[in-house]
């Protein structure tokens, strides 16, 4: 939120600690790479790989993120993108792939509706409802494909397939644009007094991105997707009114109600938006192979849940950021990638992934514990300024 | 009467936190056995801390404690515990997941989870005291007034000598209360227990006690035997007050026409039907205390009570039922907890006071612009001398008072036209109360018509053009505000005996 952030607080370790850990993770795979003798870890083409490979993720948990904000959870949604795979590759040869396509975000969207009316006009927790839905959706999959892997068979579907999932879309003078632009909305924030320290850090590290990577540098389409939503979300978080509501509805619900906010709205909307990007992140998926499994991406919620906690999104709700999110899901699948690509003996990789989750959720709540400790000392003891004879009067009506 | 020598006796008790506060200044307390001792005062006068002292959880400062006769020295809950004194508190500690028994159990020792032993003593003090419950039953499903009396069964399946009991019935309805009555007769009387009684009502207080002590800023003011005294003696002596937050200023202005009317306001339960209405620039107190239906009123008006029923008129206007529609309608409430209901924890002064008006501060009714939330509330921060370093600092960050005006600065951007206040002096230091009252009154001066929720009666003596007392969930009187006197307030919230019972709550 819009703590005044300086340098010191915006760059600490519980702010910025997963940007560090990505880096030093990076840093410890070129080491390796170049000490075991394989070809350079942090090329172009494999920093590419790892976006790739975390795209999907990304943007399941930019939107996971958001659910989470408003205090609640969803377990639902790596069925909900099988569901959607299942739905766009089986109508894909009969009516189209844009058609196919939105059918199954509706699809996806009708199933987050049902989430989000069971979890705010029945008052099951969300936890137990989605978890419901992750084993009934699956099931619906397994109906709807009858057991078998669906195929596309259209030569016409597949290639627009192809353009859609697979294309690559040239990135030095957007990235350059881009970094521009917010080192120059930090600078102006900065001179306002409003943050912007994080824009201008992630500006710099952006344009000498785009500078070593040089101008024939390019990057494959479910990237920029995942960057785009990433973007948007970030936006109506940060700079409107839609965003700091959500963060009032998780944060004191009750608060909130009370200063007239449709909280039940809010986090109606957070579990429709959860499971159409949901649904998106499936329709990729099917993209990418032009086929769908009933079985594809079982267990991927909980990496998606990961990347936000590995993010610092508190699963109280109130706070949380997308953008360190999805550098929590680049965290993720830089750990796969190392492994796969330097051969480090793939048994140890569990291990890891979940100590490096754990270590993370350690940080932020030993770390915010604190920073509570220092905040909350004023107001944790009233009886300071109470007057003679008053001091329990909070509770003696 | 009973003129055994006390079970307890408090001699020049005084109680002086770290932080200089003084909450007792040497009060004396005898409570003998076989008697039911009633303990009044008024809020701040020290009852809680002298409760809290007894039961263990607050060391004294200096003056002697004597249990049956010989000095003792608690630190701890548990030292008094083992004495044999057991505290009910207002809000009963039970574990609702648990059945009765195991709640009435809860502190004893043991292995075993169960025991039919267990069952048969509790089953046996059930009897003794003929009341009946199921053993087995969930506290979950039971009434508040069930859990009152787990909890004094709990107190009695300890061995208790003295049970404390801090107002007990305050949330209860009559059958309930009239049980816990029975219960604490039949305590004193057949078992030749202690029991001391700490309440808000006069007339139970006279009705069930066999001595009463009056508390008043830290001092026992009053000590007799009930029966040598009168409803009015002892709202006598709760009243006589020394410190005065705000004085009654005489608001010369001319009342303005009538905005807001209540019609048929009810919920069903805690609120009996009533209509009320209120002027503009009119503020109206509700007295009462705790469960008398005030904090219940306030929530049916502002539509935070879904099974609420009636109307609320604005300026000719009928409002929608939900919290959302009425406070797009310019309906405003100041919670009575506001770190629970007021504020959003995470959020900084500026953006908890920009949150119900957000759009007026935002570009294209949509993008919030900080210069705007800014610059209303440094101009909030100066009006309402809400000391913080700036806009940006965390609510949180800030003390209670503070707190609390920024809760209240919620509502003070121009967009209310109708201010609920539940308890706002609540909890806060005395010069912080002087400016929520000013507050208060600058906002009916300017016209907004304002209802004010309080148990200091003195705040409403000095800010109110008309006071309505509420007792058992309906408006039992009215008065104005410059025609009535604090003891006659006491007496009518804590009375049965009002000349215009039902007059006006019809």
């Amino acid at each position: 939120m819009s703590v005044p952030s300086t340098w010191r607080t915006t760059l600490g370790l519980r702010e910025a600690g997963v940007y560090y850990a990505l880096l030093l993770l990076l840093a410890v795979l070129a080491v390796l790479a170049s000490a075991r003798g394989f070809p350079p870890y942090l090329s172009v083409q494999n920093l590419g790989n790892i976006a790739y490979q975390a795209s999907l993720v990304g943007i399941m948990g930019v939107a996971m993120t958001v659910m989470l904000i408003t205090g609640n959870f969803d377990l639902s949604v790596a069925s909900v993108a099988a569901l959607a795979a299942a739905v766009m590759i089986g109508l894909a040869d009969s009516i189209g792939l844009a058609p196919a396509a939105l059918a199954a975000l509706a699809t996806a969207a009708a199933v987050g509706l049902v989430n989000g009316a069971i979890v705010q006009f029945v008052g099951i927790n969300a936890f137990i409802v989605t978890l419901g839905t992750l084993t009934a959706v699956r099931g619906l999959v397994l109906l709807l494909t009858d057991g078998r892997s669906l195929i596309v068979s259209d030569p016409e579907v597949l290639r627009a397939m192809l353009v859609f999932e697979s294309s690559r879309v040239p990135i030095f003078w957007p990235a350059l644009a881009l970094a521009a632009l917010l080192v120059a909305s930090g600078i102006a924030g900065r001179a306002r007094g409003s943050g912007g320290v994080g824009r201008i850090a992630g500006g710099l590290l952006l344009a000498v991105l785009a500078l070593v990577a040089g101008p024939g540098a390019d990057l494959a389409a479910p990237v920029i997707y995942l960057v785009v939503f990433t973007a948007a979300v970030w936006f109506v978080l940060r700079y409107t009114i839609v965003g700091r509501h959500i963060y009032a509805v998780g944060g004191n619900a009750e608060a909130a109600r009370l200063s007239g906010i449709n909280v039940t709205g809010y986090k109606l909307a957070a579990f429709i938006l959860s499971s159409v990007a949901a649904g998106f992140a499936g329709v990729l998926f099917g993209c990418r192979l032009g086929a769908i499994n009933p079985t594809a991406l079982q267990g991927t919620e909980l990496t998606v849940i990961a990347a936000a906690i590995l993010g610092g999104t508190s699963l109280f709700g109130g706070a949380g950021s997308v953008i360190k999110t999805v550098v929590g899901a680049l965290l993720l699948f830089t750990l796969t990638n190392g492994f796969n690509v330097l051969d480090l003996g793939a048994n140890y990789q569990g291990l890891i992934e979940g100590s490096v989750v754990i270590v993370a959720a350690a940080i932020y709540t030993v770390g915010g514990r604190r920073a509570a400790r220092r905040a909350k000392r004023p107001a944790a003891s009233p009886v300071i300024e109470e007057p003679a004879g008053s001091a329990t009067v909070a509770k003696e009506a | 009467m009973n003129r055994a020598p006390p079970l307890l006796e408090l001699r020049g008790i005084r109680k002086v936190f770290p932080n200089g506060t003084v909450a007792l200044r040497g009060a004396d307390l005898n409570v003998r056995s076989g008697s039911v001792h009633g303990l009044l005062g008024a809020n701040g006068a020290g009852k809680s801390t002298l409760i809290k002292i007894l039961s263990g959880a607050l060391e004294v400062s200096g003056g002697g404690l004597f249990w049956k006769g010989a000095p003792v020295r608690w630190t701890r809950p548990i030292h008094a515990k083992a004495a044999g004194i057991a505290t009910l508190y207002q809000h009963v500690p039970l574990v609702p997941t648990l059945s009765v028994l195991e709640n009435v159990l809860l502190g004893s020792k043991g292995t075993w989870r169960q025991r039919a032993e267990d069952r048969e003593r509790v089953g046996a003090i059930l009897d003794e005291v003929g009341y009946a419950v199921d053993l087995d039953a969930p506290v979950a499903s039971l009434s508040i007034g069930q859990r009152q009396m787990v909890a004094i069964l709990q107190a009695l399946s300890g061995g208790a000598d003295l049970v404390v009991m801090d107002e007990p019935t305050a949330s209860l309805s009559n059958p309930e209360r009239r049980t816990v009555h029975r219960i604490v007769r039949q305590l004193a009387g057949e078992q030749g227990k202690a029991v001391l009684f700490v309440s808000h009502f006069i007339d139970e207080i006279i009705a069930l006690t066999d001595e009463v002590t009056v508390l008043r800023d830290g001092r026992a003011t009053l000590n007799a035997p009930t029966d040598t005294l009168s409803e009015e003696a002892i709202a006598e002596a709760i009243a006589g007050r020394e410190v005065v937050t705000l004085e009654r200023e005489h608001r010369a202005q001319a009342r303005g026409e009538v905005v807001v009317e209540a019609r048929r306001i009810a919920s069903p339960g805690t609120l009996a039907e009533t209509n009320l209405t209120v002027a503009r620039g009119e503020i109206v107190g509700i007295a009462g205390m705790l469960g008398s239906g005030r904090s219940e009123l306030l929530h049916a008006l502002f539509g935070a009570d879904p099974a609420a029923t009636g109307e609320l008129w604005i300026e000719g206007e009928r409002l929608g039922p939900t919290a959302e529609e009425r406070v797009a309608a310019g309906v405003a409430l100041v919670p009575e907890d506001r770190a629970e209901q007021g504020y959003v924890p995470a959020f900084t002064i500026a953006e908890n006071i920009s949150l119900p008006t957000l759009r007026q501060f935002s570009g294209a009714g949509l993008l919030p612009r900080r210069s705007a939330e800014h610059a209303a509330s440094v101009a909030a921060i100066e009006r309402l001398s809400i000391k913080a370093p700036g806009p940006d600092t965390l609510v949180t960050e800030l003390s209670g008072g503070n707190a609390q005006k920024v809760v209240i600065a919620k509502w003070l951007t121009g967009h209310s036209r109708f201010l609920l206040l539940d308890e706002p002096t609540a909890g806060i230091d005395i010069g912080a109360r002087t400016d929520v009252l000013r507050l208060i009154r600058r906002a009916a001066d300017d016209g907004l018509p304002v209802l004010l929720v309080s148990s200091e009666f003195h705040e409403l003596l000095a800010l109110c053009d008309r006071i309505l007392v509420m007792r058992d969930g309906a408006v039992v009187a009215e008065r104005r505000g410059d025609a009535i006197t604090e003891q006659e307030l006491i007496l009518l919230a804590g009375s049965s005996a009002n000349p215009d019972a039902g007059a006006v709550a019809a």
